[in-house]
């Protein structure tokens, strides 16, 4: 019963974590503030990606890249690059990214107990989620350490 | 075939003495709900399992980080009407889950249970503007293009 205990506690300081993790990363991705661009600036940029080269002219032509509508804040690279050259960010992505992880493969650790009674499935299906979990843990690390520090 | 037996036997619990029809599968369904936060049960689990398939999926895409032309291209495909549509509902999980969540943490430490109806009407409020306000800045643009183009 100790290790039921240590994840029920696990799951309350990770969901608490989380609140906040993702109250702020709703609050960037979502909300008109200077972390997206707005629709002028969107518009200016995109004019910059003709002159970019041949990867960017093609996107623009087939309408993978398009300008914003009126009134629309987009997300766009430089603008999040320029958030993550601060490592205050950088280290509330990683914790995002982390609390997550060990919160949805704990949540799932739960859910199994409740509907898959054969040990041995168990173990195997909470063995491709732990790996499933050091994979999202290894690649978000490396992209969020690739934005803005020239890594 | 469910309910083929449920009128021939006669030791079928009391609920289930009516023909079936579609109001009775309606009483059934609303006498799970009201049974002591069965819904808010179910609403977590199942919202913290869409964010559990989620979160793979959303970092398997943010690879791209590493490549600025490749990142562009990512978050313009998810600003098409129907991702945005995802995006509304997303955020919608997202707050149900987390303001769900806090509910079940103060629950457990601080409040008696003749208050538990209560905050869950606290927890559905808010969800809902979040939502509304969230869903207005992501979506207010498409319905005007879409309107007044
Ligand atoms: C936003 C902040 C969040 C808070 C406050 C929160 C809170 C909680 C709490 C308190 C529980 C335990 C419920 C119980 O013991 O009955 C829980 C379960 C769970 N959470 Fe979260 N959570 C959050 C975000 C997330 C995220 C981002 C994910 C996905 C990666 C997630 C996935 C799950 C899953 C799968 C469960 C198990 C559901 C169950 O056992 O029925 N949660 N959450
Ligand atoms: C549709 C809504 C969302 C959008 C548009 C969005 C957008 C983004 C973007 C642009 C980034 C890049 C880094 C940054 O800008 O800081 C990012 C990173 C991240 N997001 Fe989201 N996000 C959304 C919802 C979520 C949700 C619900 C979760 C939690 C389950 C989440 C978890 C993360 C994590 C962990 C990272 C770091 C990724 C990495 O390490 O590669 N996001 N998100």
């Amino acid at each position: 019963m100790k290790a039921y205990a240590a994840g029920w506690l696990m799951q309350r300081i990770t969901g608490a974590g989380l609140v906040l993790f993702l109250a702020l990363h709703l609050w960037v991705q979502h909300m008109p503030n200077g972390f997206l661009a707005t629709a002028d600036e969107y518009n200016r940029i995109v004019a910059e990606f003709a002159d970019r080269g041949p990867v960017y002219e093609e996107a623009l032509a087939s309408g993978h890249l398009r300008e914003a509508l009126d009134g629309e804040h987009v997300i766009t690279y430089s603008k999040v690059a320029a958030r993550l050259q601060n490592p205050w960010w950088k280290a509330i992505n990683i914790m995002l990214l982390l609390f997550g992880v060990a919160h949805g493969l704990n949540g799932v650790h739960n859910v199994l107990r409740d509907y898959v009674h054969r040990g041995r499935l168990r173990l195997i299906v909470m063995g491709i989620a732990s790996l499933g979990a050091v994979w999202v843990s290894v690649v978000g690390i490396r992209s969020l350490l690739a934005v803005g520090s020239g890594l | 075939m469910v309910f083929q037996n449920m009128q021939n036997s006669s030791d079928k619990p009391a609920s289930l003495h009516d023909k079936p029809s579609l109001r009775t599968v309606f009483g059934v369904l609303r006498s799970y709900r009201m049974r002591s936060g069965m819904g808010a049960w179910v609403l977590h689990r199942l919202t913290g399992l869409m964010l559990v398939l989620y979160l793979p999926l959303h970092v398997a895409g943010l690879r791209s980080l590493q490549d600025p032309a490749a990142f562009e291209q990512y978050v313009t495909l998810y600003r098409s009407p129907l991702f945005k549509i995802a995006e509304a509902v997303l955020v919608g999980v997202v707050a149900f889950h987390a303001l769900n969540g806090l509910r079940i943490m103060l629950q457990d430490f601080f409040f008696r249970s003749d208050r538990h109806k209560m905050l869950f009407g606290v927890v559905m409020v808010l969800t809902v503007l979040v939502t509304l306000v969230a869903g207005y800045q992501i979506l207010s643009p498409y319905v005007a293009a879409f309107l007044f183009q």
